[in-house]
C-alpha cells in the first residue's frame, strides 16, 4: 500500500500589512509498487510511433526496436496498443479490423513485434488525430485506472492548424497522460510540450535513431513503476484569500494554476497523474487579507488526493509579526525555487531571443540563466548552457552567444530548462 | 464509438520470425525448426527496404491510399468526462464551532472557513469557586501564548475561606507557560488543606498564615522543577529554565495574608477610604524606586520588569513576602499581573478601573475581573493579564443590572479593534453608556 508524506517548507511570519504567504510543500510516495504487482488489467498503454515520410526507412526501423523494446517493458495482463502516425492514425496492433486494445502475454508481445514489420514511412504529421486515437482505444477498454501514451514525433504538426491539436488536446485532456518524445532536429519543441504539459507527462529530445530503443524501455519502466494509479493536488485556501499560484517546482517545473478543477470555492483540485516512488515539490503562493500585528491563520491546506481520500496533508500557515528579524527571512526552499522557476523562464525567452537575431536580449536573458543556474546548483542546465553560449562568469551571469551552434544542443537546453535541481538540503 | 464488447480480433497467423516456418502454439519459447528465441528482444529484421537494383522501394505519396492492413482511427470519441464525485460526507463528529466566523473547525486544529486557529483553552480563562471570588486570566494581543496561570479556591457563602493563587510565566524563558500552571495549581492544593490559624493572638495568627504561603512558594517551586526536569531529561534545557512569578492570598474570613515573588501583585480597595498596594515587587524598577526614583519614571524604563526573583531551580530564593490584612470593613481584593497593573499601576488609578469594571460587569467578581481584562485589552494588551477579585469584609456581592459598552464588542472583535488602534489610557474610562444589555464572554 502506498504511503503518502507531505513537509511544508516556509517562513510564516509576516510583516505588518503583509499579504503573501509562499510555501514549497515537498510530497513523497513510498511503497507505490508496480502496475504488474497491483492490477495490471487495470492499465492501459498506447504506443505511438512517427511513421511519416521524413522517418526514412532507417528512422521506421529505429522505431520498430524502439516500440519492440518497449514492448518487452509492458507486463502481462496490461492492456496495450501501438499506433502508428503520421498525416492519420492507425491501428498497427492489435491487427484485424478491430479497433481495439490487447492484453499483454508471451503470444501478444511476439504477435506485435511481427506487426510493427507492416511499418513503413509515409505521408505527414497530425499529432492531434495520434491523441485521438489514443484516446479511441482507451475507451475500449472499461475500467482502466491508468491510461499512458508513449508518442514520438520527428516533424512539426504540419498536417493539423494549431487550433486543430489545440482541440485535440483539450478532447483527451485527463483521459490519459502522455510522455512525448522528438526525433532529431526538426520537430518544435514548444508544439510538443503543449502536449505533453497538458497531458502531465514529460517532453524530451532523441538525438539520434541508435538512442531510440533505451529510451522508450526507459519511459516505459517508469510508466510501469507507478503503481498509484491517478491522484490529484488538493488546495484549499480561506474564505477571501486568493492563490496566486500552484506550481510543481521539482523534479521538473510545471504550473498547475490554470488545471484548477473547483471542489468548492475554497478548494481547488490539481490533477497530477501517476505516481511511484518519488518526491516531488509544489510551490503554493496564497494571498490573505493583512491581519494585525499578532494575529495568526492557516493560510492554505495542502492534500494529496487518491481517489477521494486525502492520502497526505501540509498546512501552510500565517503569523503577523513586527519583529523584523523573523518578517524578513524569506525561506530558503522558496527561494531556490523561485530561482529555478526564473531560471526556465530565462533559457526559453532567451532562446526565443536568438532565434529571431535580438542577440542583445538573448545575452542578457542566458546570462542570467547561467547566473540563476549556478546559484541554484543545476549542473544539467549549466551543462547545456554552455553548448549554446560561452559562459566567461557565471556568478555575474557574464555569456557570449556562440558563433555556431548544433540546433540540436539548443533543443536539448530549452527541453532540460524546466528540469529543476532540488534545493540543497 | 467501438462497440467494447466485440471480442477481440483473433491473433494473426504466427510464423517464425527467423525460418517463416508456421508456429502452432503462440506461447512457445522457441520456435521448433531454427531454435530462435520468440515473444522476446528486438523484433525480426526488417525485410530489406531496397529493390533487387539497389534503388529504394517507392514510397507513396502523402495520402494516396489506404492501407488495409492497418485500420484508420479516427473520429472525436464520446468523451468520458471524469466523474467528479461529491465530498465524502462529514464524519458524525461534534461540530466545533469556529468563534471567528461561525464555520466548522477541522480535525486539523482550523477553521475549514476562514482559516482561524481552533482557540487554545488556555488563551482566556475564567473561574468562579464562589459567588464572593473569581478570576479572569487571558492572553492579550501581543503575546501568541498564554503564560499566566492562576488557580482559585474558595468555601463559604460570604467571605469564607478562600485560596488564590496567579504567577506569570517568564517570556524569556522556556515552557513558562507550563512552569505557571503547574505552580499555581501546586500552591493552591497546599492552601485549600491547610487549616492552621495559629493561637490566637495576632502575631501567631500572622505566623501561621505566613507559613501556609511558604509551604505553598515550596509546593509551586517544586511543581516548577518537575516541569524543568521533564525538559531535561528530554535534552532541551537551555540557558533559561522555566520559571514564574507568585502571588497568593489566603482568605480566613476577615484576616487576608498575601505573599509574594516577583511581580504579580495584590491590592486593597476598601469601599469607604484609601485604596491599598499590598505587595512590593521583586524588580529592578522597585529596586530603583526603593533608591529614591519616581514609579512613574522607574516603571517606565525598559528593564523595568526585569524580576529580580522568582520561582525557578535558578532562584537562589522563592521565600514569598508577606503582609496581613485585616478586613474590617467591606472592599475589593485584587490579585492581578502586571498585564493589568501596567496600564494603572497607582492603587487610585487602578481602584477607579475597579469601581467603573465592576459597575460594567454587574457588580459581582467574575463580571468585574472580565471588565478589567477587557480594559487592559483595549489599551494594547502588550502583556497577557490575569485579575482575580474577591468581595471581602461584606455579603456575598448582589448582582446588579451591569452598564454597558459602547461597543457590543465579542472580546475577539475589541482585541483585533484594540490591535488596530491601541487607544488611551483615559479614553476607556469614560466610554460607558446605559444601553441594557448583558456582557458578552468567549468561552474559555
Amino acid at each position: 500500500m502506498a504511503q503518502f508524506s507531505a513537509t511544508v517548507y516556509q517562513n510564516e511570519f509576516l510583516p505588518e500589512g503583509g499579504t503573501d504567504v509562499h510555501a514549497i510543500v515537498s510530497v513523497t510516495c513510498s511503497g507505490a509498487g508496480s502496475v504488474s504487482a497491483a492490477a495490471p488489467g487495470q492499465a492501459g498503454e498506447v504506443i505511438v510511433v512517427d511513421t511519416s515520410g521524413s522517418m526514412q526507412w532507417q528512422g521506421v526501423q529505429a522505431a520498430q526496436y524502439a516500440a519492440a523494446a518497449a514492448l518487452d517493458q509492458i507486463p502481462d495482463g496490461v492492456w496495450f496498443a501501438v499506433v502508428a502516425g503520421d498525416h492519420q492514425a492507425r491501428l498497427a496492433y492489435p491487427t484485424g479490423n478491430a479497433v481495439t486494445m490487447a492484453q499483454m502475454n508471451p503470444q501478444a508481445r511476439m504477435s506485435a513485434k511481427h506487426a510493427l514489420r507492416n511499418l513503413y514511412p509515409d505521408g505527414g504529421t497530425a499529432m492531434g488525430s495520434w491523441l485521438l486515437a489514443a484516446a479511441q482505444l482507451f475507451d475500449t477498454v472499461p475500467g482502466l485506472a491508468k491510461r499512458h501514451v508513449i508518442l514520438l514525433t520527428d516533424g512539426k504538426n504540419e498536417h493539423e492548424t494549431p487550433d486543430q491539436l489545440t482541440r485535440a488536446i483539450e478532447t483527451v485532456r485527463g483521459r490519459f497522460q502522455c510522455d512525448c518524445r522528438g526525433l532529431g532536429s526538426e520537430w518544435s519543441v514548444a508544439e510538443v510540450r503543449r502536449i505533453s504539459e497538458a497531458l502531465l507527462g514529460s517532453v524530451d529530445l532523441i538525438r539520434s535513431w541508435e538512442a531510440m530503443p533505451q529510451e522508450f524501455a526507459e519511459m516505459m519502466q517508469q510508466s510501469m513503476a507507478r503503481g498509484v494509479a491517478d491522484a490529484a493536488l488538493r488546495v484549499w485556501a480561506p474564505q477571501g484569500a486568493e492563490i496566486l499560484f500552484v506550481r510543481q517546482v521539482a523534479p521538473s517545473l510545471e504550473d498547475l494554476t490554470a488545471r484548477r478543477q473547483e471542489i468548492n470555492p475554497l478548494t481547488g483540485s490539481y490533477p497530477t497523474g501517476a505516481w511511484g516512488d518519488e518526491t516531488r515539490d509544489y510551490h503554493v503562493a496564497v494571498r490573505l487579507p493583512a491581519k494585525s500585528v499578532g494575529a495568526e491563520q492557516l493560510a492554505s491546506r495542502v492534500q494529496l488526493v487518491v481517489g477521494e481520500d486525502v492520502v497526505a496533508q501540509a498546512l501552510v500557515k500565517a503569523k503577523w509579526s513586527n519583529d523584523t528579524m523573523l518578517t524578513a527571512q524569506i525561506s530558503p526552499e522558496v527561494a531556490h525555487y523561485t530561482g529555478q522557476t526564473e531560471l526556465a523562464t530565462a533559457i526559453q525567452e532567451g532562446l526565443r531571443a536568438r532565434s529571431i537575431g535580438d542577440d542583445a536580449t538573448a545575452t542578457a536573458k542566458l546570462g542570467r540563466a547561467a547566473q540563476l543556474a549556478k546559484e541554484g546548483g543545476n549542473a544539467e542546465a549549466l551543462e547545456h548552457l554552455d553548448k549554446v553560449v560561452d559562459i566567461e562568469d557565471a556568478a555575474t551571469g557574464t555569456v557570449r552567444l556562440k558563433r555556431n551552434v548544433d540546433k540540436l544542443d539548443e533543443m536539448a537546453l530549452d527541453t532540460a530548462s524546466t528540469k529543476t535541481a532540488r534545493v540543497r538540503k | 464509438m467501438t462497440d467494447t464488447t466485440a471480442p477481440l480480433a483473433p491473433p494473426p497467423a504466427l510464423t517464425c520470425p527467423k525460418c517463416g516456418t508456421g508456429l502452432a502454439d503462440a506461447g512457445l519459447a522457441t520456435c521448433p525448426e531454427c531454435g530462435v528465441e520468440l515473444g522476446a528482444g528486438p523484433p525480426p529484421p526488417l525485410p530489406t527496404p531496397l529493390s533487387e537494383d539497389g534503388a529504394p522501394p517507392p514510397i507513396p505519396a502523402p495520402g494516396s491510399g489506404d492501407r488495409p492492413d492497418m485500420p484508420v482511427l479516427g473520429g472525436i470519441p464520446a468523451g468520458t468526462p471524469a466523474a467528479t464525485t461529491a465530498a465524502p460526507a462529514p464524519a458524525d463528529l461534534p461540530v466545533e464551532k469556529c468563534p471567528q466566523c461561525g464555520g466548522t473547525i477541522d480535525t486539523d486544529g482550523y477553521c475549514t472557513q476562514c482559516g482561524a486557529s481552533r482557540p487554545d483553552p488556555r488563551h482566556h480563562v475564567e473561574e468562579a469557586p464562589t459567588a464572593w471570588a473569581a478570576g479572569v486570566c487571558d492572553r492579550g494581543i501581543h503575546h501568541a501564548g498564554n503564560e499566566d496561570a492562576m488557580a482559585l479556591w474558595a468555601e463559604g457563602e460570604a467571605a469564607g475561606r478562600a485560596a488564590l493563587v496567579v504567577c506569570d510565566g517568564v517570556t524569556t524563558a522556556q515552557r513558562s507557560a507550563e512552569a505557571s500552571e503547574a505552580a499555581a495549581d501546586a500552591a493552591v492544593g497546599v492552601l485549600r488543606g491547610a487549616r492552621s490559624t495559629g493561637v490566637g493572638v495576632a502575631a501567631a495568627r500572622d505566623a501561621a498564615l505566613g507559613a501556609r504561603l511558604d509551604a505553598a512558594a515550596d509546593a509551586a517551586s517544586g511543581a516548577v522543577a518537575e516541569v524543568t526536569e521533564t525538559l531535561v531529561a528530554q535534552g532541551m534545557s537551555g540557558d533559561s529554565l522555566p520559571s514564574c512569578t507568585f502571588v497568593a492570598a489566603v482568605v480566613e474570613e476577615s484576616v487576608v495574608a498575601v505573599g509574594t515573588v516577583g511581580d504579580s501583585r495584590a491590592y486593597w480597595f476598601p469601599d469607604e477610604g484609601e485604596a491599598r498596594l499590598l505587595t512590593t515587587d521583586d524588580s529592578l524598577a522597585q529596586e530603583r524606586i526603593k533608591e529614591g526614583a519616581d514609579r512613574a519614571e522607574a516603571e517606565k524604563a525598559a528593564d523595568a520588569h526585569t524580576i529580580t526573583r522568582w520561582i525557578g531551580v535558578d532562584a537562589p530564593d522563592h521565600t514569598p513576602d508577606k503582609t496581613v490584612l485585616e478586613v474590617d470593613a467591606p472592599g475589593w481584593l485584587l490579585l492581578c499581573t502586571d498585564g493589568l497593573w501596567n496600564y494603572a499601576s497607582s492603587p487610585d488609578e487602578l481602584g477607579t478601573q475597579v469601581r467603573s469594571a465592576l459597575e460594567a460587569g454587574g457588580g459581582i467578581p467574575l463580571g468585574g475581573a472580565t471588565e478589567l481584562v477587557r480594559w487592559a485589552t483595549e489599551q494594547g494588551g502588550r502583556d497577557n493579564i490575569t485579575a482575580v477579585l474577591a468581595r471581602l469584609g461584606a455579603g456575598a456581592p448582589e448582582p446588579v443590572a451591569p452598564q454597558a459598552h459602547p461597543a457590543q464588542q465579542s472580546p475577539v472583535e475589541a482585541t483585533e479593534a484594540a490591535a488596530a488602534e491601541p487607544r488611551p489610557a483615559e479614553a476607556a474610562t469614560t466610554e460607558t453608556t446605559t444601553t441594557e444589555t448583558t456582557t458578552t464572554t468567549e468561552e474559555a
